[in-house]
């Protein structure tokens, strides 16, 4: 067992100090960070709407319809507004002229004129007769491809024709002032046996981060494993090492040092995308104009809840991980000690590959799906549990004993694996020349 | 022989793979303290024999001592320091992470390990004042520098029993040097070690006992001197004076007398002397004379015992080399 701790010591300080494991450990959490913030800092800078409120409305209608879109753009984006606590005057709203039709052309000169200068306004909106009677408007601006601001210009003018055109029918004032201003917050909340709970699309998010996360840990990590033994092989360092070391113990050393890695560079993720996501989100949101709460407001401003990681969700994402990756990571490993090239071992390890990659074709249906007979099978199978048992937890909630049950059946999925791992590794580090077929490994296996 | 006077004993190991048999019912006895030689062809079965003394591969049958005790037990390797004959290191590592790796999993406690390293690279001129090279990567290193890390490997535990394969195989004659001197040190400190080696020269100069093996059976083996003198018989050793002594041979006096079967069975012409083989019952003095009286000038005309290498193409011949069985000795 001493060897076993030296082979792996070496494995793990080896590939800790690399630069890929530094570069790959800094690298991802800025790019999950990302990945939730770009989306939310876009939502944030549209609902701010400050591009659509520094407009000209040039109203030819004489009914006062570009006040009322005025009015409206104004109210859209005084959430934002009311966020900024700092903010010492609200800002000036769209400037509204009232032209008449012949007037219209004259103006619209001007405004472009103004369009042109920077540090001005952005655009200018055109109401006239023909909105009245044919529904049209036009806009004119440097955001005119801004596809949020044209939207809000939109629904601005949709929502004051309706109140102009309620008015006309008679509807009182104050009731037309309460349709406009109606909003909606819907939530989604989740119902499983165990009642209501949770967040839907959190639940969701969760277990396809979870997924993509084994998934990803174990293909690269596993394909560590596979280049460290044929390094060995070629470089023929193995026949030294096995002269000191019995293969058995040098492959375990092997799959136990390349896991801690693994386990290293995920929690050292988790701890730095954590850290990164609480620190950042607040700033980046304030600095788009979102409405940012106290501390933790963050993720509630991200549309995230972290409520269904649960301190057993992730304990078993750990125990998942670690018997997929002795599981992909020693069969690997076998593929690794029968070639001598880099090219073969693709070869060779593409059946590997075939059962992780396999299991993930089938994420969709158990997204759609979690108490499905899909997921149930492959939540059982050791091959494809790694993966789909702990996604389908976060997706929705699994019985205990399942779980357990699950990670028995893997474990010894595990121990299968490594059996047949070990007995081709023995026979296959010592063997150059041309690659084995398939039968030729079977006999390895046979008499190893 | 007590057992524990013995280094390694091998009983009747045999060695079967689907299309041969690599070593056949094999039995040698390597008494503790020697230099021992295993000789033989490439692919007589040699590293195979090796690798099942370090229980690398398993015999199908016989059985295998090290130091009186199953070579299987655990810890035993720990005494055994072993250069395989395909030699090889960690290339993105550090020179002193790669033999402190190994030195520990040969069960030497780490901070031992730093300090023999320390020792061992500098007896070997790779730490000097201007270059530290334990600190470089092993990438980084000529290759003879490399081959010499390698030997720091083999030899860091302080193993008693060394076991080199073909150890003289691209090694410079400065690295070969280092490595004779280092040979000839262990066994003055009453190491035992056993190299493999299909070079003669290397065997005659340097080893207490011999074991030829071809086609993985034993041919012979025995003290070396018990061997060479085994045949019976007396070879001379003769050079001759002037550039062109030997190119003459064959037209002058000399050559008559060389070919006289009387006294000569076989020469065998070296360029710088001739290897002479005397017929059964001949008198070399007699032959010296003739020599003379054919106005030979002699340079050298020694008694000698046959070499080595006479020795193993008469016993192994040519058909001892199998073909198409090369690499995995």
């Amino acid at each position: 067992m001493d060897k076993v701790w030296v082979v792996a010591k070496r494995e793990y300080l080896e590939r800790v100090r690399s630069r890929w494991f530094v570069v790959m450990t800094l690298l991802v959490p800025v790019l999950i960070t990302a990945t939730f913030l770009v989306p939310a800092w876009v939502a944030a800078k549209a609902a701010s709407g400050s591009a659509a409120r520094n407009i000209v409305i040039l109203d030819a209608t004489s009914t006062g319809l570009g006040q009322r879109v005025a009015d409206i753009l104004v109210r859209d984006s005084s959430a934002a507004a009311a966020s900024r606590r700092a903010a010492a005057a609200p800002e000036p709203g769209p400037q509204v002229r009232v032209v008449s039709q012949a007037q219209l052309p004259a103006a619209e000169d001007s405004a472009t004129r103004q369009v042109m200068k920077p540090n001005s306004i952005v655009g200018y909106l055109v109401l006239d007769d023909s909105t009245l009677s044919a529904r049209r408007i036009r806009y004119a601006g440097r955001n005119a491809s801004s596809i949020v601001d044209m939207d809000r210009v939109r629904s601005a003018v949709r929502q004051a024709f309706t109140s102009v055109m309620l008015q006309r029918e008679g509807v009182k004032p104050e009731t037309i002032s309460l349709i406009s201003s109606l909003s909606l917050n819907m939530s989604q909340t989740r119902i499983d046996e165990r009642g209501k709970g949770g967040n839907a699309q959190a639940a969701i998010f969760l277990g396809i981060g979870i997924g993509v996360l084994l998934l990803m840990s174990i293909v690269f990590h596993g394909q560590n494993v596979l280049r460290g033994v044929l390094e060995e092989k070629s470089t023929r360092v193995a026949e030294v090492v096995i002269s000191s070391v019995k293969p058995e113990m040098l492959l375990a050393g092997k799959v136990a040092g390349a896991g801690a890695v693994g386990l290293t560079q995920q929690v050292l993720w988790i701890a730095i995308s954590a850290y990164l996501l609480t620190n950042f989100a607040p700033i980046v949101l304030r600095a788009a104009g979102a409405p940012v709460g106290g501390g933790g407001g963050s993720s509630a401003a991200l549309g995230i809840s972290f409520g269904g990681l649960t301190i057993g969700l992730f304990v078993a994402v750990i125990l998942y991980f670690l018997l997929g990756f002795v599981f992909y990571a020693s069969l690997l490993a076998a593929a690794g000690s029968m070639v001598n090239s880099e090219q073969d071992a693709q070869q060779a390890a593409m059946p590997v590959m075939y059962l992780l990659i396999g299991s993930w074709l089938f994420v969709n249906s158990v997204i759609v799906n979690p108490t499905g007979t899909t997921a149930k099978v492959l939540s059982w199978l050791p091959f494809s549990s790694p993966i789909i048992m702990p996604m389908r937890m976060g997706l929705s909630p699994v019985p205990w004993l399942s779980v357990a049950g699950s990670l028995a059946v893997c474990a010894l999925g595990c121990v299968l694996a490594v059996w047949l791992a070990a007995r081709i590794y023995r026979v296959g580090m010592l063997m150059y020349g041309k690659k084995p077929s398939l039968a030729e490994v079977a006999k390895w296996v046979r008499y190893a | 022989m007590q057992d524990k006077d013995l280094a390694i004993d091998i009983c009747g190991i045999t060695k079967r793979y689907e299309e041969h048999v690599a070593v056949r019912e094999l039995s040698l006895q390597v008494p503790r303290g020697s230099v021992y030689g295993l000789l033989g062809p490439n692919g007589a079965g040699k590293t195979t024999t090796i690798r099942m003394l370090l229980d690398i591969i398993k015999p199908d049958a016989g059985s295998i001592a090290i130091f009186g005790r199953p070579s299987t037990e655990s810890g035993l390797l720990n005494r055994v320091g072993y250069l395989p004959e395909e030699r090889g290191l960690y290339r993105k590592m550090q020179v002193r992470r790669v033999l402190r790796f190994l030195a520990e999993l040969k069960g030497v406690k780490p901070a031992d390990a730093d300090k023999r390293i320390d020792e061992w690279l500098q007896r070997f001129g790779l730490t000097t004042k201007d270059k530290d090279w334990g600190n470089s990567k092993i990438d980084e290193l000529s290759r003879g520098m490399q081959q010499k890390v390698q030997f720091i490997a083999t030899l860091l535990h302080d193993p008693e029993l060394v076991i080199l394969d073909e150890p003289f195989s691209g090694l410079d004659p400065i690295n070969a040097q280092a490595l004779k001197d280092t040979v000839v040190e262990l066994k003055r400190r009453g190491r035992t070690v056993i190299f493999s080696t299909h070079v003669m020269e290397n065997a005659e100069r340097m080893c207490d006992a011999v074991c030829i093996i071809a086609r993985g059976e034993k041919v012979l083996d025995g003290q070396v001197t018990d061997v060479r003198s085994s045949s019976g018989r007396r070879n001379v050793a003769l050079a001759l004076m002037g550039d062109n002594g030997s190119r003459d041979v064959r037209e002058n006096g000399v050559g008559h007398v060389l070919r006289d079967s009387r006294l000569v069975r076989h020469f065998d012409d070296n360029n710088r002397y001739f290897e002479i083989e005397l017929a059964p019952g001949a008198d070399e003095q007699e032959l010296l004379h003739k020599l003379i009286e054919a106005g030979a000038r002699i340079e050298r005309f020694e008694l000698v015992l046959p070499s080595l290498h006479q020795i193993f193409i008469e016993r192994v011949g040519a058909s001892g080399v199998e073909t198409g069985m090369s690499g995995h000795g």
